[in-house]
């Protein structure tokens, strides 16, 4: 069984390490810990699915190994290369007969010369590291598939070195900002979770754990902002962090009370498109309250 | 090493993933087991850890989770079943949508001189003659030819360069592992440095199809042809609007071409209505343009621009499908039909006055096609791979 014993013991070293998960996101956790199944988050842009990933390493911790995904990432920059720079000056060093010797083309094909990427590290690593597979949706799907066969068996075949396997599978943690549908394949191999806005009680608790030194009742005010800024039919709603930035932008400026000239003057903190900010001003009354 | 938990409860989760499946979601055996796993960690008799495990690992997408809380509460906690209708993949896309108001179609379709023609039987017409035969002109027969005709056309959109390298001969990149291995080859020595060029990949299409009354005439040719443009392209997305947006790309995704057809005209609830063509796009725009569907890809628009919503809608979501898209070719059959005249030119004819919603449409559109026969559905196909 993984480091912890319960669902509550896990909710509350993650509150330790300054994450408050609700007690989906915290059972879901536990289970794929116990199991030791990769877990997909995928929600919103800014409601803390990387920051789960981080926190949960300082907490259990392990060692966090973090892919970026984008688009046209492929091996070379997600598992390892070979350290071609060193290569080509170890061969010129090398004299006529070292050359023809089986032993330098083994050399030169170890170790000594492969540079490993998150994915080797993280297989490398094992049980001792939390992998973080970062917007995975922003991949394509070649990626994925490969992806795919690594969650399955956690070993990475390197053609000249061989098979290297995880002895105990990493914490693997993917998240994805549904950009795009991801196949279902990656998906049943996954725990999945689904990451809402949190509760507006839970979004002041986690503001104040967040920033602190903010104003509680500041904090209050813009949370229920910051709600009815989401109930209007925005492109883009803001997140958690927006409303972070938020609260910490108001107090940077010392503003004491939220009325509709704040509002205006520091939307960009919160909304950073341009049809959402018309919409917005124009319920600035409503926002306000 | 996680023993599976007593049996009486193996045999209520299963049942209960039985139930989720009758409510249209799939879930495997792995997926149960998984679920009877996570349970062995958890407490069976909490309801709380019950939902969250079953949830996290029998719910592989956002959109099932309504339905798995059905279920959940209909089973577990006894609650009556509120929808007995089953979850449908294919209206899923519009699930969350606003209703729109629907507006009866004033165009009455040329059915009568439709039937006029079909009267003629013109069965044994050549391929030529019909390549040049608007749709709305064609009897039921010619168009059944035509989209044999349709089936095998094939769609080539122009590549774009991707930010994957593959080896070349000559590239602006050098290529390390290529050269380090000749350089082994060669004892050492380096002759020449081996190159790397970004790879090219077809851009992706996006078809938007008007379905609604005055296109009537048009909209099953244009839904057949997105079938065969599905089949000769590698992405394609495809989708159909009234008055509301529908995305039909899941439901043309089937080899057979009725079946297809059917699907699709199951999927659209708003065939031959009204247009709002400004809200569809803007719809498209917010709910997948967003999301990269079309971003670097070749936007189709089909239709006749008889907008019947706010024109500043139309200008605005045009304006920002605009920015997300590489190109935006915009077929309109009417076009077409007047072009064919000697008098018409572009729609600048006095028979039929441009529409308000070409007007508006026009600055943002990159090409203007006809696509009312098959000739000018196949001059789009040859010009599309040279729209890079």
């Amino acid at each position: 069984m993984g480091a912890f014993e319960s669902v509550a013991q896990l909710t509350q070293a993650l509150r330790d390490g300054g994450y408050l998960a609700d007690r989906g996101l915290a059972t879901t956790l536990y289970v794929g810990i116990s199991l030791d199944r990769p877990i997909l988050i995928e929600g919103e842009v800014g409601v803390g699915k990387t920051e789960v990933a981080k926190t949960l390493a300082t907490v259990l911790g392990r060692q966090l190994i973090r892919l970026q995904c984008y688009e046209g990432i492929d091996t070379n920059q997600a598992l390892y290369e070979w350290d071609y720079a060193r290569q080509m000056l170890y061969i010129r060093a090398l004299s006529q007969r070292e050359l023809a010797a089986d032993e330098s083309v083994e050399k030169l094909f170890g170790p000594r010369f492969l540079l490993e990427r998150p994915l080797l590290e993280a297989v490398r690593a094992g049980q001792q590291a939390v992998l973080l597979i970062d917007e995975i949706d922003r991949a394509d799907d070649e990626f994925e598939a490969f992806l795919l066969e690594l969650l399955s068996d956690f070993q990475i075949t390197v053609p000249e070195v061989g098979t290297i396997r995880a002895e105990s599978p990493p914490l693997v943690i993917l998240t994805s900002n549904r950009t795009r549908e991801l196949h279902d394949a990656l998906k049943r191999r996954c725990l999945y979770h689904w990451v809402d806005y949190p509760e507006p009680e839970r979004e002041v608790a986690i503001v104040l754990t967040r920033a602190p030194g903010v104003s509680e009742a500041m904090t209050r005010k813009v949370v229920a902002a910051v709600n009815r800024l989401r109930s209007l039919d925005l492109a883009k709603p803001p997140g958690v962090a927006e409303t972070i930035d938020w609260v910490r932008t108001l107090t940077v400026l010392g503003s004491s009370d939220l009325d509709s000239r704040t509002v205006d003057e520091t939307l960009g903190a919160v909304i950073k498109e341009r049809d959402d900010l018309d919409l917005a001003r124009r319920n600035l009354d409503r926002i306000a309250q | 090493m996680f023993a599976v938990p007593d049996a009486p409860i193996v045999a209520v989760l299963v049942e209960f993933a039985r139930r989720l499946r009758r409510a249209g979601m799939a879930v495997g055996s792995g997926e149960v087991l998984t679920y009877c796993s996570a349970m062995a960690t958890l407490n069976p008799a909490d309801l709380i850890d019950l939902y969250w495990a079953g949830r996290s690992t029998l719910v592989t997408r956002r959109e099932q989770i309504p339905v798995y809380d059905r279920v959940f509460r209909a089973f577990f906690l006894g609650e009556p079943d509120g929808e007995a209708d089953p979850v449908r993949p294919v209206v899923r896309a519009f699930a969350t949508m606003a209703s729109v108001l629907q507006i009866p179609a004033t165009e009455l379709g040329q059915e009568d001189r439709e039937d006029h023609r079909a009267q003629l039987g013109l069965m044994a017409s050549s391929v030529d003659i019909l390549r040049d035969k608007a749709f709305a002109a064609c009897t039921p027969e010619e168009l059944a030819a035509l989209r044999r005709i349709m089936a095998t056309m094939r769609l080539a959109p122009p590549r774009r360069r991707t930010r994957r390298l593959r080896p070349a001969r000559v590239g602006r990149r050098p290529d390390p592992r290529r050269t380090v291995r000749e350089m082994m080859r060669r004892h050492g020595e380096l002759d020449a440095l081996r190159w790397r060029a970004r790879r090219r990949r077809p851009r992706r299409l996006v078809l938007i199809l008007d379905v609604s009354g005055s296109m009537a005439d048009y909209s099953r040719n244009l839904v057949q042809f997105a079938h065969s443009a599905t089949r000769a392209a590698t992405s394609v997305e495809v989708f159909c609007f009234g008055t509301r947006l529908t995305r039909i790309t899941p439901a043309l995704r089937r080899r057979n071409t009725d079946d297809a057809m059917e699907r699709a005209a199951k999927a659209v609830v708003d065939w031959e209505g009204g247009t709002r063509i400004g809200d569809s796009l803007t719809t498209f725009v917010r709910d997948w343009g967003r999301r990269g569907i079309c971003r670097g890809g070749i936007v189709v628009i089909c239709s006749d621009g008889l907008d019947r919503g706010d024109p500043a809608i139309l200008a605005n979501a045009m304006q920002r499908l605009s920015r997300l898209c590489h190109t935006i070719v915009w077929l309109n059959p009417h076009v077409g039909e007047l072009a064919s005249r000697p008098s018409g030119h572009r729609g600048e004819s006095v028979e039929r006055p441009r529409t308000l919603g070409m007007m508006v449409a026009e600055p943002y559109v990159d090409l203007l096609l006809s696509g009312h026969d098959l000739r000018s559905l196949e001059e789009f196909a040859e010009r599309l791979p040279s729209l890079a």
